[in-house]
C-alpha cells in the first residue's frame, strides 16, 4: 500500500482493538473523496485479520432485494461476522496426495471436474471434488506428495507437510518446508477439531427444512426469529460452560450513504447489543440528505450514529504516492511505461482523478502496442487522453453541445413556461 | 441381563407393523436415536440405523449399522467431498447365526487379502497385500457382550468383485438376541400406517 500513513495508523489502531476484544459495539467510519484508499484500507484490514476473524464486506446498495427485508439483510450481515469458535467431533481424512486431477469443460462454462487421489502407507482411495472444494485446493496449491487434512463437513484443507518420500524431488525448497511421514491406517478419522462458525450458518443449519421440505428449500431467504433467540440462548450456555467461545469479526459496508433511515436505526439498536461485531463503514459523500427523510446531515448518516462512530478521515494522495500506485498498477497489468510517460500520467492523474489515471495505463498502452512499440510513450498517454474524456471534461463539452442532444427541447419548454 | 438390554428397555419407544416387518424407534437419550426393523416371521434383524443430533443443531444424517444404506438424497451440489462411486464400501447383514460384512468394489484376487481379528481395539482388520485397502471392522454386536473377536470364528470368500466376511456369533451374542426379540414382540405397534393414505 502507497500513502494514507495516518489513515493505516487509524486502522492499525482499530485492527488491534479487534485483536483485542475491545471495542466490540462500536463502529468505525472511513469518510474521502473518491479515489482515496477506502476500500482498499478495508480489504487489508480484513486480510491482516487472519483466517480465524470473521469478515463480511458488503455494499450499501446489496440491501435492497425484493427477497428479504432491510432488516433481515443486514441482521445476516452481522450475523455472519459473528464467528462462534466450537470443539467438535468431526470426520477428517487425512493423507499423503497421490495425484490431484482437475478438469475444466471445453467449452469453459458448465461445472468443474475434479478427482484427489489420497494415500497412506495402507491404503488409497479416489474422491470427487465438490466445485467449492476444488476452488480451495486450487486456491491452496496442494500437489502430490503434499501431506494435508481436509475437515469433510466444513472443506477445510490444513497442510501438515511434504512427505518424507517427496524429499529429493526438489533441490531447493523453501526453508519453511516441513517434511513429515505418510500416515498410517486408514484414511478417514473421526477427530475433535475446533472450528470456527458464523452465528449465520448455524442458522441455516437450524431453520432448513425437514426431510421431503428439503427437497424444495432453495435459499433460506428469511430466518425466523425464534430459531435465532434460540440459538443465542444456546450459544450464551456454550459459553457459559467453556465450550465454546464467542469471536466478534468485522462487518464492512461500502457506500453507507445508500442505506436509509430505517437502516440506520436498526444498526443503531444493533450496535449495542453485546454480540455485536465491528462495524465499518466507508462513504464518499459530504453533507447530503439521509436517504429516506429530508434531512441532511454529514455523510448522510445521522448524527446519533455518527456519533457513535470513530471517524477515520482519508486525505487525497500526493504526487509522489499517486506516481507509485501507477507504477505499481503499470506492473499489475504488465505494461511498460517510460518515465516521461509516467509523469505526464502523474500530473492528469493530479488534475482530473487517480481512477481516470489507471484507465489511461490499458488504453495509451493498447495504442503503443498498435504502433508495435515495445514501451508506452508520451505520445500514446497524449493520444489516449485526446481519445477518452475525464469527468471534468465530459462535464464541459455537456455543457457545450448540451443542445445537440435528445430530450433537451421539453427542457427548455419547461424553462419557458417558468417563465411565463 | 447385560447393559445393552436394560438400555434398550429404558428407552422411550414406538413401533409400528408393515407386513412382516416390525419397525421399532428407540429414543436412547437425549439427541440420540435408534431405529430396528425386524422381519417377524424370521426373528432376524434386517436393519438397524443410529442418528445422533449434531453439536451445532440441525437433523444429522443416518448411520447405518445394519442393512443397506440410504439411498443419496436429492442433493444440490452443496456436497464438498465425497469417495468416488467406484471405490470400496461396506455393508452389513446379520442372520441367525453369523454376523457378515460385504466390502464391494474389490477387484483384487483372493490371496491379496488378509483378515485378522484385532482383540486389543476389538475389530477386525482388512487389509491387501498391495497396501491399497484397509479398513478396520468394528463389531457392536460383541461390544454389546463385552467379548472381544476370535480369530477362529472368522471366515472369508471373494467373489464377483465383493469380499465377504462371516464371523460366527458366540452363544452370548445369540441370547441377547432372542431376549431383545421376545420385548419386540411384545410390543403394542401403533395401528395406523403413515404411509397409508385415506381417501376422503
Amino acid at each position: 500500500m502507497v500513502g494514507q500513513v495516518s489513515a493505516r495508523r487509524a486502522a492499525g489502531v482499530v485492527l488491534q482493538m479487534v485483536r483485542d476484544g475491545r471495542i466490540a459495539g462500536r463502529a468505525v467510519l472511513l469518510a474521502g473523496q473518491p479515489g482515496t484508499g477506502k476500500t482498499a484500507i478495508a480489504t487489508a484490514l480484513a486480510s491482516a485479520l487472519g483466517y480465524d476473524t470473521p469478515f463480511t464486506s458488503m455494499a450499501g446498495s446489496e440491501i435492497y432485494s425484493l427477497e428479504m427485508s432491510k432488516t433481515e439483510a443486514l441482521t445476516q450481515a452481522i450475523r455472519k461476522s459473528i464467528g462462534v469458535r466450537i470443539k467438535e467431533e468431526s470426520e477428517i481424512i487425512e493423507g499423503e496426495v497421490v495425484e490431484v486431477q482437475i478438469e475444466r469443460p471445453a467449452t469453459g462454462e458448465g461445472t468443474k471436474v475434479g478427482k484427489l487421489i489420497l494415500k497412506t502407507t495402507d491404503m488409497e482411495t479416489v474422491y470427487d471434488l465438490g466445485g467449492k472444494m476444488i476452488d480451495s485446493i486450487l486456491k491452496e496449491k496442494v500437489q502430490s506428495g503434499d501431506v494435508i487434512t481436509i475437515d469433510k463437513a466444513t472443506g477445510k484443507i490444513t497442510r501438515l507437510g511434504r512427505s518424507f518420500t517427496r524429499a529429493r524431488d526438489y533441490d531447493a525448497t523453501g526453508q519453511q518446508t516441513r517434511f513429515v511421514q505418510c500416515p498410517e491406517g486408514e484414511l478417514q478419522k473421526r477427530k475433535e477439531v475446533v472450528h470456527t462458525v458464523t452465528l449465520h450458518e448455524i442458522d441455516v443449519i437450524n431453520s432448513r427444512a425437514h426431510g421431503f421440505l428439503a427437497l424444495f428449500s432453495g435459499d433460506t431467504g428469511e430466518i425466523k426469529p425464534e430459531v435465532r433467540e434460540q440459538i443465542n440462548g444456546k450459544v450464551a450456555e456454550w459459553r457459559e460452560e467453556g465450550k465454546a467461545e464467542i469471536i466478534p469479526g468485522v462487518l464492512f459496508i461500502d457506500e453507507v450513504h445508500m442505506l436509509d433511515i430505517e437502516c440506520f436505526s436498526f444498526l443503531n439498536r444493533a450496535l449495542e447489543n453485546e454480540m455485536s461485531p465491528i462495524v465499518i463503514m466507508a462513504t464518499n459523500r459530504g453533507i447530503t440528505r439521509i436517504r429516506g427523510t429530508n434531512y441532511k446531515s454529514p455523510h448522510g448518516i445521522p448524527l446519533d450514529l455518527l456519533d457513535r462512530m470513530i471517524i477515520v478521515p482519508t486525505a487525497p494522495y500526493d504526487q509522489k504516492e499517486l506516481r507509485e500506485i501507477l507504477s505499481i498498477r503499470c506492473e499489475e497489468e504488465d505494461c511498460q511505461l517510460s518515465d516521461e510517460a509516467l509523469t505526464i500520467l502523474t500530473r492528469i492523474s493530479m488534475e482530473t482523478s487517480l481512477r481516470y489515471g489507471i484507465q489511461l495505463i490499458t488504453t495509451s498502452s493498447l495504442i503503443a502496442r498498435k504502433r508495435k512499440a515495445p514501451e508506452v510513450q508520451m505520445e500514446d498517454v497524449k493520444r489516449a487522453y485526446e481519445l477518452f474524456l475525464d469527468e471534468g471534461r465530459s462535464v464541459q463539452f455537456l455543457k457545450e453541445y448540451q443542445k445537440e442532444f435528445m430530450f433537451n427541447e421539453n427542457e427548455e419548454e419547461e424553462n419557458q413556461m417558468e417563465i411565463n | 441381563m447385560t447393559d445393552w438390554v436394560s438400555r434398550l428397555r429404558n428407552a422411550k419407544k414406538s413401533c409400528l407393523t408393515q407386513g412382516n416387518l416390525k419397525k421399532v424407534h428407540y429414543e436412547l437419550e437425549k439427541d440420540l436415536e435408534l431405529v430396528e426393523e425386524y422381519n417377524m416371521d424370521t426373528g432376524v434383524l434386517t436393519r438397524r440405523a443410529w442418528r445422533r443430533k449434531a453439536n451445532l443443531g440441525g437433523e444429522g444424517d443416518w448411520d447405518v449399522e445394519i442393512g443397506d444404506q440410504e439411498p443419496p438424497r436429492f442433493q444440490k451440489d452443496t456436497w464438498l467431498i465425497k469417495e468416488d462411486p467406484n471405490q470400496p464400501f461396506v455393508t452389513r447383514r446379520i442372520t441367525k447365526n453369523i454376523l457378515e460384512w460385504r466390502i464391494r468394489n474389490l477387484p483384487y484376487p483372493m490371496e491379496m487379502y488378509s483378515v485378522t481379528a484385532d482383540a486389543e481395539k476389538r475389530c477386525l482388520v482388512v487389509r491387501t497385500s498391495n497396501k491399497r485397502y484397509f479398513k478396520r471392522l468394528s463389531i457392536p454386536e460383541l461390544d454389546r457382550v463385552n467379548l472381544a473377536p476370535q480369530q477362529d470364528a472368522v471366515q472369508f470368500v471373494h467373489k464377483y468383485n465383493t469380499l465377504i466376511i462371516t464371523y460366527k456369533k458366540p452363544p452370548e451374542v445369540i441370547q441377547q438376541e432372542k431376549i431383545i426379540f421376545e420385548d419386540v414382540k411384545n410390543l403394542q405397534s401403533n395401528t395406523n400406517d403413515p404411509n397409508d393414505c385415506k381417501v376422503s
